[in-house]
């Protein structure tokens, strides 16, 4: 059934984008890899952008988390439109309101699987909440790992740290960047489920782009970018 | 092959432009260095052979023991004159006045200082001798009128007409200048105060009535130089040296050049500290990109590259780099030449310089170290980089093979420490000459750094650990990850800190040696001294008039007055120092350690000897000792007995005055140890001996024990702020490896960076982990340099008889803490760099 997500209110959205272009270079040699795109995520829902490559699905979602800036249009997070906050303005937005999964994992090797974890609420120099970190742990599965420092993890491992470390802080959302790119289908399943659960037990929001449709699937709804656009949009 | 290493470089601009640094600092050193002294002599060689030009032959006295500077050697008799004049060779023979121990007093009635140039005192010569035009005026033609060197009184702002005071063996006397003077048309003889008076006048001013310091001879025509020469050593003792004109200038430039060859052999050393450094710089940066590229290199290696190709490409970029530092360094250095200069003049040394003179060797030499500095320090990391297999091409994260040889690092290192400290206890220890001495110990040193460089990534570990986790405490963690990454390559952050440990070794080092030689001379003062005021030449070691002594004690107050001289001698062949003391006044105003009753009992023909040397010589009370004085001749002296003193103020043999008077023609005093009467108003009679002294003998100062120490320790300060000075340039190449390094490592990291920016972390946070970073290195370097430093210290420090050491904490601290500013500065760039990196980007980065 699809849903008309283009005309949903965005006052309900955890994250909203209005009419997003983004240009890459100028003059003859320009390329748009978005060419306005509207879109609403409401709150607790696991979203998939899709998309062949090039189709500016990693072009959004840089721009949905502040890690871009779009050449036109708005982006609403959590109630603060990003294009009026300035590089600290969004760095702090990115550590208060937003987690991240990316493809390599990017965990810091000097670091314990816990310090990993809790590293964006290190960054922001705040005192986690002992029961919260406690029941990731345990959903994430790696109460016997935590001492062990990234490079003695397997892959699996490695990424469900990093889920857990994207959801440390209770994000109003987080953006998953082809999370099993780099994953065997196995250790992939486990992962997808992971952020299933998240979604399920914590409500916690999650939008993640991939070009896989088995790890779409997962997901409660999947958005298809072709050329810079929304091609379809539909929920599971 | 060679194209990649070009392009490789060119890639890397930053990282090629401070590696690039790292060596020209150390080479513009060695080119400043030769081009500096190289320009000194030029000037010299110009003003000597002008001088001499005119003279067939030059008679002077014989100087093989002592020093004519100084005062030791005794003029020559003017019976000697009027022997060469009789001589039927001889068509013109004009004794001359070429004193060195006076003072020009200025219009300001303060003497006139030119450094360590030394203030000559002439006579005019006439026209068929003289090398002088007069500019301005004319030479002096009466015993009131005196001529002075154009470039003093340019810089005094002296005019013809005007009043100047002269004071050498005589007290002070004013003059009217009557003209400026230049030699060869170069207005200052080598930064010297140059005055010229009449002869008569010139003699009795230096106490040299009747004498001459030089006879200049001209042969009747027909006579060659050497003939003259000859027939003028026929009739002349051996205690008079005849030279033709020619040798004569020879000889003079040899003794400039001699002198100076010193200062050569010393910024020589720095030079070679900072390439030194410099090596460890290029090492570390060409280890770090080779590891970087080791795909690249495998890659290469795939495509049917050899081992040799890729050997070739990096040493290619060691070349290339090399050729490019050292004539960077070769053409600063040209141009720091005239720097160096200005810093011998910031402490007190002024030298001349006329021109700047580039020869072909200092070319040469810059750019071979230069060259060869960096191709050995490339060759280690050139050698790894054939070994990457060529099938690494196609893994992830591939590192290098672990080489044989750092598997056996910790082994080398503990040996090459070890051999270090044997070489240095060998210079120290071993006896020898002090050129050898110094050359052990500086080889010894090199080889312990190095050493300790090896043996340092096992330290780095715990240092990092004990200066970051206050960092920790305060920055939580981003102190952390700076700390945690500062040990992730600990070879790495090692040999980065070795660099910086070398500077601060060596700064440390300087530091407590100048502590312990003021405390030295302070324990001697306090403990030996019960003057109450010393009186010294203002220049703080020259020899001055014994009139000083005589209007001393003359002032009501003074009690008790007791010159002590200073000459020397040789004995059994070998040079000896000899001090002359006054035996019935010394022991009141001075405590030896012992033996202070054999020195009261010292009679004429006696010498007490020093227990040091006494003990190395086995000489024994009532033995005779034959010393040949400044005069050539030889005196019999009676040993009546051993002093031992820690204040190290007497030398090997002293004797009475009237000995050094009689049988070492000393005609001038070296210190004067003055007690004032008991009960007498110590301020008010020094205020009248001050007035005293300026009024007759400007020349010597009169310090109280506590001006006395502070006059010695700024000495020391003076000579230590010039050593720092010149160790500066290798903690700035050390500081140029810090931030190579670190560079080298964002780049390295930059999808972590990324990654810490796309989660929250601020460019604040980033630009404060790279500085602690930085800050950790640094303080390792400090730290291993200050403990190196301070065993460096004690172990040198250890043969020097009487010698106090003396750590000075607060300096070391300061050290310290320097370092770690040092760190700092050296993260500037690196951490705007890493702060500024585009977050996308840094994710994607490979």
């Amino acid at each position: 059934m699809p849903a008309p997500s283009s005309t949903a209110t965005t006052t309900s959205a955890i994250v909203a984008a209005t009419d997003l272009t983004r240009r890459y270079g100028e003059g003859e040699a320009a390329v748009d890899a978005l060419r306005g795109v509207t879109i609403a995520f409401p709150p607790s829902r696991f979203t998939a952008i899709m998309g062949a490559s090039g189709s500016g699905k990693s072009t959004l979602m840089h721009i949905l988390a502040g890690l871009d800036r779009p050449t036109s249009g708005s982006v609403v997070l959590d109630g603060t439109e990003l294009a009026g906050l300035d590089d600290q303005g969004l760095t702090t937005l990115r550590r208060d309101k937003v987690g991240f999964i990316f493809q390599s994992f990017n965990l810091l090797p000097v670091l314990t699987a816990e310090e990993n974890i809790l590293l964006p609420l290190s960054i922001a120099g705040q005192k986690p909440d002992p029961e919260w970190i406690e029941r990731l742990v345990d959903t994430v599965g790696l109460r016997d790992r935590l001492t062990h420092r990234p490079a003695e993890l397997s892959g699996g491992q490695q990424q469900r740290v990093a889920v857990a470390r994207a959801l440390a802080s209770r994000p109003a959302v987080v953006f998953a960047d082809e999370p099993t790119g780099n994953l065997d289908s196995t250790t992939s399943g486990e992962v997808l489920a992971l952020l299933r659960r998240s979604v399920d037990e914590f409500g916690q929001t999650i939008i993640m782009v991939t070009h896989d449709p088995d790890a779409a699937a997962v997901g409660d709804r999947t958005i298809t970018l072709t050329d810079g656009r929304v091609s379809s949009d539909e929920d599971r | 092959m060679r194209k990649v290493a070009l392009k490789g470089l060119l890639a890397r601009k930053t990282r090629l432009g401070l590696t690039a640094l790292a060596v020209a600092l150390g080479v513009m050193l060695i080119a400043g260095t030769y081009v500096f002294t190289d320009t000194i002599n030029r000037s010299f060689d110009r003003i000597f052979t002008a001088v001499y030009a005119k003279t067939d032959a030059v008679v002077s006295p014989n100087d093989s023991i002592g020093s004519q500077d100084n005062g030791t050697v005794p003029s020559l008799d003017g019976s000697v004159l009027a022997r060469v004049k009789a001589l039927p060779q001889v068509g013109e023979a004009q004794g001359v006045v070429n004193d060195q121990s006076g003072v020009v007093i200025g219009k300001d009635g303060k003497a006139i200082k030119s450094g360590g140039a030394p203030t000559i005192i002439g006579s005019v010569l006439p026209a068929r001798f003289s090398a002088a035009e007069y500019p301005q005026g004319h030479a002096p033609a009466n015993a009131g009128e005196v001529s002075i060197d154009k470039a003093t009184a340019k810089r005094k702002g002296l005019h013809v007409g005007d009043t100047i005071g002269l004071q050498a063996a005589a007290p002070r006397k004013q003059y009217r200048i009557s003209g400026l003077l230049t030699i060869a048309g170069v207005d200052s003889l080598g930064g010297a105060t140059t005055v010229e008076l009449t002869l008569p006048e010139a003699q009795r001013v230096t106490g040299k009535v009747g004498r001459y310091d030089e006879i200049y001879v001209a042969g009747r025509p027909g006579t060659t130089p050497a003939q003259l020469k000859a027939a003028i050593q026929q009739v002349e003792p051996s205690s008079v040296t005849v030279r033709t004109g020619k040798q004569q200038t020879k000889n003079q430039q040899d003794d400039i050049k001699g002198a100076l060859s010193f200062l050569t052999t010393a910024l020589l050393a720095f030079a070679g500290i900072s390439l030194f450094v410099g090596a460890f710089i290029i090492f570390n940066t060409f280890s770090i990109t080779v590891a970087q590229r080791a795909r690249e290199f495998a890659l290469l290696r795939t495509l049917g590259a050899s081992r040799r190709q890729v050997l070739r490409s990096v040493l290619t970029e060691g070349l290339v780099l090399g050729v490019l530092g050292s004539l960077v360094g070769l053409g600063i250095g040209i141009v720091v030449a005239s720097g160096l200069r200005a810093l011998f003049k910031a402490v007190g040394v002024d030298l001349p310089s006329s021109g700047t003179v580039i020869e072909s060797r200092t070319i040469i030499v810059s750019l071979l170290v230069g060259i060869v500095v960096t191709l050995i320090a490339s060759l280690a990391p050139a050698l790894r980089a054939t070994r990457v297999p060529p099938v690494a091409a196609l893994r992830e994260g591939v590192a290098l093979p672990q080489t044989r040889t750092s598997r056996l690092a910790f082994p080398l290192a503990v040996v090459l420490t070890a051999i270090g400290f044997a070489l240095m206890a060998w210079g120290l220890f071993g006896g020898g000459s002090s050129s050898k001495a110094l050359s052990l110990l500086g080889g010894g040193a090199a080889l312990t750094f190095l050493g300790v460089a090896l043996l340092s990534p096992r330290l780095v570990g715990p240092i990092a650990s004990a200066v970051g986790r206050p960092l920790q405490a305060l920055a939580g963690m981003t102190g952390r990850l700076a700390r945690e990454n500062t040990v992730r390559q600990p070879g790495r952050t090692a040999v980065t800190a070795a660099a910086l440990m070398i500077g601060v070794a060596l700064v440390t080092f300087a530091s407590i040696f100048a502590a312990g030689a003021k405390k030295t001379i302070n324990d001697a003062v306090d403990t030996g001294s019960n003057a109450s005021v010393i009186l010294q030449n203002i220049n703080g070691f020259g020899p001055f008039s014994p009139g000083a002594a005589k209007a001393v004690a003359g002032v009501q107050g003074v009690q008790d007055v007791s010159p002590m001289r200073f000459s020397q001698g040789k004995l059994a062949g070998k040079d000896v120092q000899v001090t002359g003391i006054d035996p019935a006044s010394f022991s009141t105003l001075y405590n030896v350690t012992h033996g202070s009753d054999k020195l009261k009992a010292l009679p004429p023909d006696g010498v007490v000897v020093a227990k040091g040397y006494a003990d190395d010589h086995d000489v024994k009370p009532g033995q005779r000792l034959q010393v040949k004085t400044p005069t050539t001749r030889t005196v019999s002296l009676r040993v009546t007995g051993i002093a031992e003193d820690r204040g190290q103020l007497l030398s090997q043999l002293t004797v009475d005055n009237q000995t050094l008077v009689r049988d070492f023609a000393s005609t001038k005093d070296g210190f004067v140890l003055v007690g004032f009467a008991p009960g007498a108003d110590a301020k008010a009679v020094k205020h009248a001996v001050d007035a005293r002294l300026s009024q007759d003998f400007p020349q010597v100062e009169a310090l109280t024990e506590s001006e006395f120490k502070g006059n010695q320790a700024d000495q020391i300060n003076q000579l230590l702020g010039l050593i720092y000075a010149l160790l500066a340039l290798a903690i700035v190449v050390s500081l140029f490896g810090i931030v190579n390094t670190l560079v080298l490592s964002i780049t390295e990291r930059t999808r972590e960076l990324g990654m810490l920016r796309a989660i929250g972390t601020s460019r604040r946070q980033v630009r404060r982990m790279i500085r602690y970073e930085a800050v950790i290195t640094a303080l390792i370097g400090g730290v291993l340099g200050l403990v190196l430093g301070v065993v460096l210290a004690i172990l040198v420090t250890q043969p020097l008889d009487g010698f106090k050491l003396s750590i000075p904490v607060g300096s070391l601290v300061v050290v310290l803490i320097l370092s770690a500013v040092a760190g700092v500065m050296a993260a500037v760039l690196p951490a705007r760099r890493a702060s500024r990196l585009d977050v996308l980007d840094a994710l994607a980065y490979e």
